[in-house]
């Protein structure tokens, strides 16, 4: 599973880079996409060709803009509104005594528009991946086929992977915005799978650079029934893996900055998969005392 | 243990000079030995405090740097008191105004104090800001006092405005360092030896603030509700020690704030004194909040960290009560 793991991500973060054009559409064209070409000329074969650069896709009218800055203004003081109210917006006391909270939950199409679908089609592959709001708009449907046929460019090995991304936080006048978790101690899945399991990753959207393929995951294994499953995922078992590869030096996850959170299907079987999700919430488990699963001995004691 | 004599060195060749070219390496010397300490731990958020802290106090060195060298092409000495050329000032104050962390400059002392552990933020807002100062000190007949006032001014409001939500005691902690610099740098053009005394007090302030909150390893503001039961009694000298350094008389943190304020208005400056005195209310709001969380309120259920229960060091209950 770790190798599953492993390759997935490999894939997942070659094919990364092309996030931007899921993105694009769904974002106002003044606003973002300051991640123009960071990737080289070599187009992957299941990305589409770039018919518009990023500057004609500016707008230049004058109306346009100010309803821009009526509405960034808006959200400003509204983040000044919340900045005075307490932590996260909420009171001071709602922060202190709160054990739960409800982060993401699927009642309407805009709820599925925070979220942002990929799979292997942009590095040539022939997964599918849809979302869709489930029964009586209650739920988000996540469903498609895995394919692991490996595209043929000479490069890839492997293939075959679907996944689902939350997007990031945006502030007033594009600033990023993150999530304050440290109150909580974990993670309350509640999903209706197909027995198949998912990796769950959180990224902490770091200041720098070469650390932005930084991602702690964590599997979340589900039963095919058709009961719902609340699964507990502690932020302690989360482990670091950078592009896909586990790294050696791990410590816990800092929960003060959390930019997303991601759910990704690559267990190299072909066939139908579907994951049908109610909420995404955070507990905080009073009983819960383990610090971090992964070696917290010191690994380099002085002698 | 290197570190800390590298730092004592630094710290120390920066107070005896009297050229800058000795200044500017003490205060080299100090970045490079705190940098290490910083990015210890190995995690990315350290890493990224290190490289922050790296580019800042290396702008900041490069300018003062610039700034000695024009002086010295433009007076012919390398005299720390003598700082005769205008933008050779406005240079120096901006520089020191880098490495100290006041507003407008202050955006990487937050997230450096985040990244670094309790002992090393302790370290960073008390020792790293006394060779800035001491330069400060003495060229502070010859700085633009506009220009430090409404840097003061500033660092004051934002640093109670920015510290009114955070969850993270290193973060409040930097908003309060932040906001006592401003009342540090507000009074030095005026009466120098008041900053002095501003600066010793917060200092010794923080510092048994930063070793109350080590000993019980409270990172955030959920594990300081908690800690009543850990050790009553660290917690009714920490809420004092909070609200010493908020400023509420009879404590000894009002002793600085008065007498700054009764300096200004000798000078005839009662506005910028009233002003100050109102923005540090924002402050004295996130440490009255501080305090309510950590020890009038009880909170009904305990931290489940083990380390906690774990006293790494002799408790000082001694300090807080100065």
């Amino acid at each position: 599973m770790a190798l599953a793991a492993t390759l997935l991500h490999n894939a997942y973060f070659c094919g990364r880079c092309c996030r931007h054009k899921a993105l694009q559409p769904l974002l106002g064209p003044l606003l973002s996409d300051s991640l123009s070409k960071s990737y080289s000329s070599y187009r992957r074969p299941g990305s589409q060709p770039e018919k518009k650069t990023t500057w004609q896709n500016v707008d230049l009218s004058f109306k346009k803009s100010i309803e821009v800055l009526k509405t960034q203004l808006g959200m400003l003081k509204k983040e000044t509104e919340d900045h005075l109210a307490g932590p996260e917006g909420q009171s001071l006391t709602h922060y202190m005594l709160e054990q739960t909270r409800v982060v993401w939950e699927f009642r309407s199409q805009e709820d599925l528009n925070k979220w942002v679908i990929s799979s292997d089609v942009e590095i040539g592959g022939k997964s599918e991946v849809y979302l869709k709001l489930g029964r009586n708009n209650q739920t988000a449907l996540l469903y498609g086929t895995l394919n692991t046929e490996v595209p043929r460019d000479g490069e890839t090995k492997y293939s075959g992977y679907c996944s689902m991304r939350a997007k990031p936080l945006v502030g007033s006048f594009a600033r990023k915005k993150y999530y304050d978790w440290s109150n909580f101690n974990s993670l309350y899945l509640r999903v209706r799978g197909d027995g198949r399991p998912w990796m769950v990753n959180i990224y902490t959207d770091p200041y720098f650079s070469h650390q932005k393929d930084d991602l702690y995951n964590y599997f979340m294994f589900t039963r095919g029934g058709p009961y719902w499953e609340e699964i507990k995922i502690p932020f302690s078992k989360f482990f670091l893996s950078s592009r896909g590869r586990v790294q050696d030096d791990q410590h816990p996850i800092w929960l003060d900055k959390i930019s997303t959170v991601g759910f990704t299907i690559g267990d190299k079987v072909n066939g139908p998969f579907q994951l049908e999700i109610d909420f995404i919430g955070l507990l905080n488990d009073r009983a819960h005392t383990e610090e971090f699963a992964y070696e917290t001995y010191e690994k380099n004691p002085p002698l | 243990f290197i570190l800390m004599l590298s730092l004592t060195l630094g710290t120390m060749i920066t107070i005896t000079s009297n050229h800058w070219v000795t200044a500017w390496a003490g205060l080299e010397i100090n970045t490079l030995a705190v940098i290490p300490l910083i990015s210890k731990s190995h995690h990315p958020r350290a890493i990224e405090a290190a490289t922050k802290y790296f580019l800042t106090q290396a702008t900041a060195s490069a300018l003062m740097l610039f700034s000695s060298m024009t002086n010295a092409w433009s007076s012919g000495q390398w005299d720390i008191t003598q700082l005769t050329n205008p933008p050779s000032c406005l240079l120096l104050t901006a520089a020191i105004a880098i490495k100290l962390g006041l507003t407008p400059f202050h955006f990487w002392f937050p997230e450096v104090l985040q990244g670094s552990s309790l002992t090393t933020a302790l370290l960073l807002s008390t020792a790293m800001k006394f060779p800035p100062t001491t330069i400060l000190l003495l060229t502070s007949h010859s700085l633009n006092p506009t220009l430090l006032s409404t840097m003061a001014i500033m660092s004051i409001a934002l640093g109670g405005w920015m510290g009114l939500n955070q969850t993270q005691t290193r973060k409040i902690l930097a908003f309060s360092s932040i906001s006592h610099l401003g009342w540090m740098t507000i009074i030095i053009t005026y009466n120098p030896k008041l900053t002095l005394l501003t600066f010793y007090l917060y200092s010794l302030m923080t510092t048994s603030i930063f070793l109350s909150m080590n000993s019980t390893n409270t990172l955030k503001l959920s594990t300081l509700m908690t800690s009543w039961t850990k050790a009553p009694m660290l917690n009714t000298t920490l809420m004092l020690t909070l609200l010493s350094l908020a400023g509420l008389p009879p404590l000894t943190g009002f002793l600085p704030k008065w007498l700054i304020i009764q300096e200004l208005t000798k000078q005839e400056m009662t506005t910028t004194a009233t002003t100050i005195s109102m923005l540090s209310l924002l402050g004295l709001f996130f440490y009255l909040r501080l305090t309510y969380c950590s020890t009038i309120t009880l909170p009904p259920n305990s931290s489940n960290k083990m380390k906690q229960w774990s006293i790494k060091k002799p408790v000082n209950t001694l300090t807080p009560t100065l």
